[in-house]
């Protein structure tokens, strides 16, 4: 099992290796840098020669592939051009906390959620709470989330004054548990927002595996062996059922970090989905390539989770 | 067991949210103010709303953005300011000499101005703002406002490193600072009037490291000499802004000014229900809101003129491959764009386009059509004598026919004089709404008196123009500017080796109107300049480098508890310290 890890840790290297260069070259290909979109009738284009002159960007490719990345492996991702004189990586760490915030305060109302309505609608199918959440189901599915955002907001922080409209934390907040429990306050809204589609899409998938599993022989067999219902559904059934909710959960790990560029922007909650895109819009290549990396290397770590969670769940699969 | 595992995840969840909760509490650290919470109750609160947050860089010397000018405005200032008609008055400078030949300025200073921090302003923080512009390692921190510094004495041999002197500004004593240029200069009091820095506070840090440096960039740290001070931030979401009780135009009365980053789709909802007071630069709110605006009884809205405007451009020539692989931009060596280049279809298109229509059906009648390229805020707008180019499609075909544009082959499009296919490729960029919105209709109108018109995909900026610099194929394009509001030279934009010059323009004798328009002695004569930009103008206009479409009308909005407000015609944050809020009862 450890022996498996280390390997598929080595693994990684090559392939975030090579997502770089794949990600260095597009970027390079498309067109535009990052002082082409500053047009200043007071600002002598000259000084924005100069400027690319200074980053390097005249230089060969190549060379600047390799100049960023002989950083990077020291762990410099440079300075942000869009922002100027900010260091990358604290850029991205400034931002990271509210991103994670975010996203696993949704994934765990989702799973909180999702999973048992999913039994639930699979065990009683076709009764009022099933068809409610199937209805559900297509209406979390259905909705933007910038449109149930900007509803979200309408009804139950203006109207209601329930919950803050905007941002992600009080001007007051001076940590500890109340801190805390403000930032909860923060996340309702835009969490649950998040939430939504996942929730209805885990829910659709929970109800149809668990259908799937009961309907098996072996859940034949286990009943008729005299197993109580509720020994069937949790040792026999779940199990078996949890297997591509993890598949699932093994992505959304890596989503977690790339942030939620939709919800993020209705809610004006500074998170990485936010910078990812002005960065893109800008031309910012030094955000963008730590960025990618990052993400990158999160998606890669979901489905080694994913893929360790599988053999828990199911002691039919083992990696030597 | 089992249970054991759920409530070990159970627990995993609520120490992850632990960790986060710790780690960002730190970023709120260093806020001085912690008793805020009862706030609105004893302290007077003004809360300005933005669409977009700041990038977080508050050094002047480095900001790009209008979103960091919004805190700027508060609390830096400059030698000079503009007042209504954009003329130049005092402001740190108390009063200003120029030399014979106004090649040089000297400025008596106000000797009763302190810092956020208490230190005395000088005439050497004014030395070091500029000498800092002028640095050889500037460009390379990330600064762009050299054509501050490019006309003084000493430029070339302070930025290349060769001297520490720098002739260009010199302290004659703590209150007198003269600005040596190295030819008579006629926008000389627009160059001094960039914002100050303090030097006992950069005077340590390298001007490469000056970017990066807390003073550039945290709340506290931020010094300046205005109105009111940089308390207080929450990253992207919260500016704070306390007053300074010893400013030297008088206390402030508003005791905080919130900046506030809200989504545009719920800004209006925010002021309605009286959460925010104002809504104003760089974008106001949108004129199809006006009405509902309107509407609200304690909001009242501003509306004036935008400083820029909109054109469709015209691509006159084209650069070489040569030269635009040296990045060269030689006139000489343009290759005329044979499609447009019949002055009068140029004419016929202005024609053809119902610019009212556009104005009305997308700017909800907030807009107005402009016939010139100089701004209409300065007195050297010419309304009268440019040709005004009203809407008038039979003109246009008229023209088109007389210059043998004529459809032969009943394809219900005209063919070039030569018989041959004619179609006009039409380029736009993604970005602005508004516009983006416009270049069908445009098309449509074009093809109304018979004009072929390929539309092609819309761009995003940064790809756009590039593409635009080096273009082979466009031979109309769609694009926006702001422009200056120290003074009215059309050069950087309209000038046959202006890289901002897309369509390529080549007129030497508009170019050398705009010249004499800023050469010494006569340019300082206000009547003569006038009459070259008026002869300027009216060339532009009928030579046609670019149509310009419309100006739109900048809307701001506030709530009438706000009082004391006075926009000037750049800018709602205009003597920000005389504002006050009326006493609620």
């Amino acid at each position: 099992m450890y022996q498996y890890i280390f390997r598929r840790i080595l693994v990684f290297i090559p392939m975030l290796f090579a997502l770089t260069i794949i990600v260095f070259a597009l970027l390079k290909a498309a067109p535009g840098d990052p002082y082409s979109k500053i047009l200043d009738p007071d600002l002598d284009p000259s000084v924005l020669e100069e400027a690319r002159e200074a980053k390097g960007y005249n230089d060969p490719i190549p060379v600047q592939y390799f100049r960023w990345l002989s950083m990077a492996a020291q762990g410099d991702f440079g300075e942000s051009i869009r922002y100027v004189g900010r260091d990358v990586s604290e850029l991205i760490l400034s931002r990271l906390p509210n991103t994670l915030y975010l996203g696993v305060f949704s994934l765990f109302v989702t799973l909180i959620v999702a999973i048992p309505i999913g039994i639930y609608s699979a065990r009683n199918p076709y009764s009022p709470l099933d068809y409610f959440a199937t209805g559900f189901g297509f209406f979390g599915l259905a909705v933007p989330n910038f449109f149930f955002g900007l509803v979200a907001i309408y009804l139950f922080a203006i109207q209601l004054g329930w919950f803050p409209s905007q941002g992600y934390i009080s001007v007051s907040n001076s940590g500890g548990f109340g801190g805390f429990l403000d930032r909860l306050h923060h996340l309702v809204l835009p969490g649950l927002t998040l939430g939504l589609a996942s929730t209805a899409s885990y829910m659709r998938y929970m109800r149809s595996e668990v259908l799937t599993v009961l309907g098996s022989d072996y859940i034949r067999t286990a009943r008729a062996k005299g197993l109580t219902e509720r020994t069937v559904l949790y040792k026999h059934t779940l199990r078996n059922a949890l297997i591509p909710i993890i598949t699932l959960f093994g992505f959304e790990f890596g989503a977690i970090v790339s942030g939620a560029v939709i919800t993020e922007g209705v809610f004006t909650f500074p998170g990485i989905g936010m910078l990812l895109l002005e960065s893109i819009g800008n031309r910012d290549y030094p955000v963008i390539m730590a960025l990618t990396l990052m993400f990158g290397l999160f998606i890669l770590v979901g489905n080694l989770i994913a893929d360790i969670l599988y053999s828990i769940v199911d002691p039919r699969i083992r990696y030597d | 067991m089992k249970k054991r595992k759920a409530w070990l995840s159970f627990l995993a969840f609520l120490f992850i949210f632990g960790i986060l909760t710790a780690c960002g509490n730190n970023e709120e650290a260093d806020s001085d103010e912690q008793s805020d919470e009862g706030e609105s109750q004893e302290e007077s609160i003004l809360v300005g709303v933005m669409d977009t947050a700041p990038t977080g860089q508050f050094n002047p010397i480095f900001y790009e953005e209008a979103y960091e000018a919004n805190i700027l405005s508060f609390t830096h200032e400059s030698l000079l300011t503009q007042n209504k008609k954009l003329e130049f008055e005092p402001l740190l400078a108390e009063s200003w000499e120029f030399n014979e030949d106004h090649s040089s300025v000297t400025f008596k200073l106000r000797q009763d101005v302190y810092w956020h921090d208490g230190e005395q302003f000088t005439a050497d923080d004014v030395v070091f703002t500029y000498k800092s512009i002028a640095d050889p390692d500037y460009i390379k921190a990330g600064g762009v406002r050299t054509s501050y510094v490019t006309k003084l004495v000493g430029y070339e041999e302070y930025n290349s490193g060769e001297t520490d002197e720098f002739p260009g500004v010199v302290a004659e004593d703590d209150f007198t600072v003269t600005f040596n240029f190295k030819e008579p200069n006629v926008i000389a009091l627009a160059d001094a009037s960039f914002p100050i820095i303090p030097e006992h506070i950069f005077k340590d840090i390298p001007v490469i490291d000056m970017p990066s440096a807390d003073e550039s960039l945290l709340p506290n740290k931020v010094i300046g000499t205005g109105p009111y001070k940089f308390t207080q931030m929450i990253e992207g979401q919260e500016y704070h802004l306390t007053k300074n009780e010893n400013y030297w135009q008088g206390e402030p009365q508003i005791e905080k000014v919130v900046w506030k980053v809200v989504n545009q789709d719920i800004i209006l909802s925010l002021l309605e229900k009286g959460e925010i007071d104002f809504v104003a630069d760089p974008n106001g709110f949108q004129a199809a809101d006006y009405d509902k605006v309107d509407s609200m009884d304690h909001v009242k809205i501003i509306e004036q003129m935008d400083f820029g405007y909109q054109i469709l451009g015209f691509i006159h020539n084209f650069r070489t491959e040569e030269d635009m692989e040296n990045g060269v931009i030689n006139p000489d060596n343009f290759v005329p764009n044979e499609k447009l280049a019949d002055k009068r279809v140029r004419q016929a298109i202005a024609y053809a386009i119902n610019r009212p229509y556009l104005i009305k059906g997308l700017l909800h009648d907030r807009g107005q059509v402009i016939n010139s390229p100089i701004a209409k805020q300065f007195e050297y707008f010419d309304g009268e004598n440019p040709e005004q180019y009203e809407f008038n499609p039979e003109k246009a075909k008229q023209l088109l026919d007389e210059a043998g544009y004529v459809d032969t082959n009943g394809d219900g499009f005209r063919e070039d004089p030569n018989g041959n296919e004619w179609v006009l490729n039409m380029a736009y960029p993604k970005g602005n709404v508004i516009r983006e919105k416009s270049a069908p209709i445009i098309e449509e109108m074009l093809e109304e008196v018979g004009i072929n018109i390929n539309l092609l995909q819309p761009l995003d900026m940064s790809a756009y123009v590039e593409q635009l610099t080096n273009n082979t194929e466009w031979d109309l394009y769609l694009l926006g500017w702001s422009l200056s509001t120290t003074d009215p030279d059309p050069s950087g934009l309209w000038t046959a080796a202006d890289a901002y010059n897309f369509g390529r323009w080549n007129n030497p004798e508009a170019d050398a109107l705009v010249q004499k328009a800023i050469t010494p002695p006569n340019a300082f004569d206000s009547e003569f300049r006038k009459q070259v930009y008026s002869d300027w103008q009216v060339m532009f206009q009928d030579d046609l480098p670019a149509l310009i479409l419309y100006v739109k009308n900048t809307l701001y909005a506030y709530n009438t508890r706000l009082k004391g407000v006075n926009p000037s015609p750049a800018s709602f944050l205009n003597d920000v310290h005389k504002w006050y809020l009326e006493s609620e009862e």
